[in-house]
């Protein structure tokens, strides 16, 4: 397992005797992106066919409801093909190069950031000792297409979106982290799937906000800055539709803007599966522990369950985020940067002081 | 030193614009996000209204009033009319005025459930705005009902109202009266008095007393500024007067309750309040209606007597005037119409400079301009 | 000290009218849709309703009063006259220009000319859009056995009054000249 890839792991198991590591190693990695590639195309899917229902019942309407018969739901298969379809169209004035790589490298970064993601105990694409770190810095990499794309579109929309993107990001980037430190000092490891197993006492319910007084307001703080971190309202002012046409995406059309698209879902999950992980028990759940009593700690099906579990945990939170985005106006960017660098930042500080004196005092009594 | 040379960015804030409501152009000039200077342009939507008022017949002009203020036909269809009955010796019945006053006002409903939901839109909330297409849709029906269009009703004519209200009629809307005050509470907690929103419009785009009356604001953009004026109180016309005798509504007027007097909060509480105050007259209206007959005494050929006249009405908007001359003839000579949206847009200019972008959206947003009005 | 009340107070305000907010878009969640899915159900549309127009044609008596009462001259209809009877050339109402106010509607004498609930008018040519509303061109079947009846009613009187006139005529001529063999026979 220390190899950081059970794909790899697989193959040298079933290889042939005498096939060189290189093609062992770009074997996996290949069957691994496909993988990840088609996972999360699928989540992204589902996650914009979500959001669409979602939004509809919200606003006492049904949604999508046609397409492939029960509820609509091929319609984002069918967008998808439409995307596709569409003409590629680039702008006279744009900066071609840029234009073109801006969406790639948005979605490139979250593919990677997805990577470190656990599937379940022991089942992963890549384990990595400071996966929160990784998670962090590629989720980050995203801005750094946004505003490629806001300035190659020749575009002052788009420009006034990639400044915005910027200034939010680096506000955000800051609460994000500090927030993140709280259970971070509670559970002593970056590894997400660590991390996770850590939480396995109580029958399943030893969560991290559970452990620590802290760890609850910590989480409610690092919601609201991922909201702000993936572009989603009341935080979503790089788009702010009302505002800015599109924001940094106005010229983007067909299968380049439906890659910033997918980022946005994308995202969503990463951030929810970084919250389930860290504050609400990862794997950990009744059930979890449930299963692993009923059918071994290493069988399949409590493997699976595992899975299922943090995957109900993080379409909870991408729920949330769904819900607050029906339901609130756009904040305004002095006053994103105001709650950024005046609320947010003291207040993750003050958690990390709590958590840390809180965890020194429980360690120095116990 | 670097010889860099900077210069404010002009952006065209429209015509086709989400923010802009219709086909409105704000050429804008910003600093980032600091706008330094904002001029609107008009005249996208220009359809010669006028124009055509002075070459079509009395009664032919009343569809076209519906389609200035597109989404208060039924007070447009008012205002014409009563502009021409004052040119004229006619008796109205009192079927007809109490049928005009519940369609006026349910009219003025349905107009500021778009304003409401139109600006929560602006500042980026996109559910409210669907609530109150649920009520509008509502209201919609019930003028399908009366008069069969949803949106350019013709309904309020010269001498009266084309038909009488079909039976049944009155008591949905008592029915729409009982079901909208409980609505009202939920758009109230859900936007209005939600943090982010009152962070967005309050003490934004503040117009003074002084400065309301000096641009010669009307309607809900005078009385967000703390001036209590309202036609229907301050210059009756129809039966408004025996309602305000009655004490049966209250004129809602800026309070500066969560900024400053006369911000784009203040405006905008000032229209959410006057859905409840029409809903009051409304319900006046059907506590005292009485049967008869519908339309006045009509020559077979619409001649007006020579004169003119000018009549005031309180639109959604402000003050929605026509100005119309006859010659005695079945055609006017001059008819003129003073759009509420029209004079409430000159104050942009002086509001948007000195503002955030996001808060010109937020401002534009709370002058609610109808295009189709200020372009007529 | 109040700046440490308002910093607090903001955060309190700021959470409660969100969780105010999302109980009210939480409970519309949970509630049943109020749109209809619209080709499969429909709503019903009031009696009133101002759709597309359609026509009486047998009543019409080619007045033109809807076309003078229309306001962008829309309608344009031609008969020929043939006595009572008219002969249908043309009643199309142009879409493109028609605002559906229903003034046509109201001065009709005869009360033919109505709005219906149709509101769907699609076409893939403009020219379409002048919609014919005669359901026959010429005369109808009714009003040309009516025609012939007249016409030979018309005829029948014409014969009779032939007739009658040659009788007078005969009669005259015999009171004028009375039966000269009857004489010459007594």
């Amino acid at each position: 397992m220390n190899n950081g890839n059970i794909f790899l792991d697989l193959l040298v198991r079933f290889a042939p005797e005498g096939t060189p590591s290189w093609l062992l190693d770009l074997s996996a990695a290949g069957v691994g992106v496909g993988i990840l590639v088609a996972m999360v195309s699928v989540i992204a899917m589902f996650c914009v066919w979500m959001e669409r229902k979602v939004a509809g019942h919200i606003q006492c309407r049904y949604g999508p409801m046609y397409v492939g018969g029960w509820h609509g739901w091929a319609q984002s298969i069918a967008d998808g093909v439409k995307l596709l379809l569409k003409e590629d169209m680039i702008p006279i004035g744009a900066d071609r190069p840029l234009f073109v790589l801006a969406p790639a490298l948005v979605l490139g970064s979250i593919f990677a950031a997805l990577a470190a993601l656990p599937l379940a105990p022991g089942v992963f694409f890549a384990d990595i000792d400071l996966g929160l770190f990784f998670i962090l810095a590629m989720s980050s990499m995203t801005t750094i297409g946004v505003v490629m794309a806001g300035w190659a579109s020749a575009s002052k929309w788009t420009v006034y979106g990639a400044m915005r993107e910027a200034a939010q990001v680096v506000a955000y980037e800051i609460p994000l982290g500090i927030s993140l430190m709280v259970p971070l000092i509670v559970a002593g490891t970056f590894n997400l799937n660590e991390a996770s197993a850590l939480q396995s006492g109580w029958y399943g319910m030893h969560w991290y906000i559970f452990q620590n007084p802290f760890v609850l307001p910590a989480f409610a703080l690092f919601f609201i800055s991922a909201l702000a971190e993936t572009k989603r309202a009341p935080f979503d002012l790089p788009e702010a539709e009302s505002e800015l046409v599109a924001g940094f995406m106005t010229e983007y059309s067909g299968i380049r803007w439906s890659f910033f698209f997918m980022e946005e879902y994308a995202a969503m999950f990463l951030m929810s599966v970084v919250a389930a992980v860290f504050f609400l028990g990862g794997f950990e759940s009744p059930f979890t522990s449930l299963a692993r009593d009923v059918f071994g700690e290493q069988h399949f099906l409590a493997s699976l369950t595992a899975g299922l579990v943090l995957l109900v945990k993080a379409f909870g939170g991408i729920f949330l985020m769904m819900w607050l985005r029906w339901t609130l106006p756009r904040v305004r960017i002095d006053q994103v940067m105001t709650m950024g660098y005046k609320y947010l930042t003291p207040l993750a500080l003050l958690c990390v002081l709590g958590a840390s004196i809180f965890e020194a005092l429980w360690l120095g009594v116990a | 030193m670097l010889d860099v040379k900077t210069q404010d960015l002009e952006v065209n804030m429209g015509p086709q614009h989400p923010a802009t409501h219709g086909v409105m152009r704000v050429l804008v000039r910003t600093d980032g996000e600091l706008v330094t200077g904002a001029q609107p342009h008009l005249g996208y939507l220009h359809r010669a209204a006028e124009k055509i008022g002075e070459n079509v017949e009395w009664l032919q002009y009343l569809p076209y009033t519906d389609r200035y203020d597109y989404l208060a036909a039924m007070n447009n269809n008012l205002g014409y009319s009563l502009a021409v009955e004052a040119l004229m010796d006619i008796e109205i019945p009192r079927r007809a005025q109490m049928i005009r006053v519940i369609c006026a006002e349910l009219n003025r409903i349905a107009s500021h459930l778009v304003a409401y939901g139109t600006y929560g839109l602006d500042i980026g909330a996109f559910t409210p705005f669907l609530y109150a297409f649920r009520e509008r849709e509502w209201i919609l029906m019930l003028f399908e009902k009366i008069c069969g269009a949803r949106l350019t009703y013709s309904y309020i004519r010269i001498g009266g109202v084309f038909n009488d209200a079909p039976p049944g009629w009155l008591d949905e809307i008592g029915h729409f009266c009982d079901v909208f005050e409980d609505k009202w509470r939920e758009y109230v907690d859900l936007l209005m008095m939600n943090k982010i929103f009152v962070e967005r419009t309050a003490k934004v785009g503040v117009i003074s007393k002084e400065m309301a009356l000096d641009f010669g604001l009307t309607g809900p953009m005078l009385r967000g500024s703390g001036v209590d004026f309202d036609l229907r109180r301050d210059c009756p016309y129809m039966i408004y007067d025996e309602i305000w005798q009655a004490g049966a509504y209250e004129i809602p007027v800026g309070t500066g309750e969560q900024g400053v007097l006369g911000d784009s909060w203040d405006r905008f509480y000032v229209r959410v309040q006057e859905m409840l105050e029409s809903l009051k007259i409304v319900r006046w209206c059907l506590a005292n209606i009485e049967e008869g007959p519908t339309i006045g005494e009509l020559p077979k050929t619409l001649k007006v007597p020579a004169g003119e006249a000018y009549v005031g009405i309180e639109n959604p908007r402000g003050e929605l005037g026509h100005y119309v001359v006859s010659d005695g003839g079945k055609v006017a000579v001059r008819c003129r119409v003073r759009g509420p949206s029209f004079v409430n847009l000159a104050v942009l200019e002086d509001l948007l400079p000195n503002t955030l972008l996001a808060d010109t959206v937020a401002i534009i947003g709370s002058t609610d301009i109808v295009v189709g009005e200020t372009d007529r | 000290m109040s700046v440490v009340a308002s910093y607090i107070n903001n955060i309190v305000s700021g959470v409660k009218s969100t969780l105010v907010g999302m109980r009210i878009t939480g409970k519309y969640f949970l509630k049943k849709p109020i749109t209809v899915q619209y080709p499969d159900e429909r709503l019903p549309i009031p009696n009133r309703y101002r759709g597309i127009h359609y026509l009486e044609q047998e009543k019409c008596i080619n007045c033109l009063a809807c076309a003078r009462a229309c306001p962008v001259d829309c309608i344009e209809m031609d008969a020929v006259r043939h006595g009572k009877e008219l002969e249908w050339v043309k009643f199309t109402i142009d879409y493109q220009k028609c605002m559906f106010c229903e003034l046509c509607v109201y001065p009709c004498p005869k009360d033919c000319i109505h709005m219906g609930n149709e509101f769907a008018f699609v076409t893939t040519d403009r020219s379409e859009l002048h919609h014919d509303l005669l359901s026959y061109k010429g005369m109808s079947r009714e009003a040309r056995i009516r025609k012939r009846e007249a016409e030979e009613k018309k005829k029948k009187k014409a014969a009779a009054k032939a007739a009658k006139a040659a009788k007078e005529a005969q009669a005259a001529e015999t009171e004028g000249d009375p039966p000269q063999p009857t004489e010459g026979e007594a």
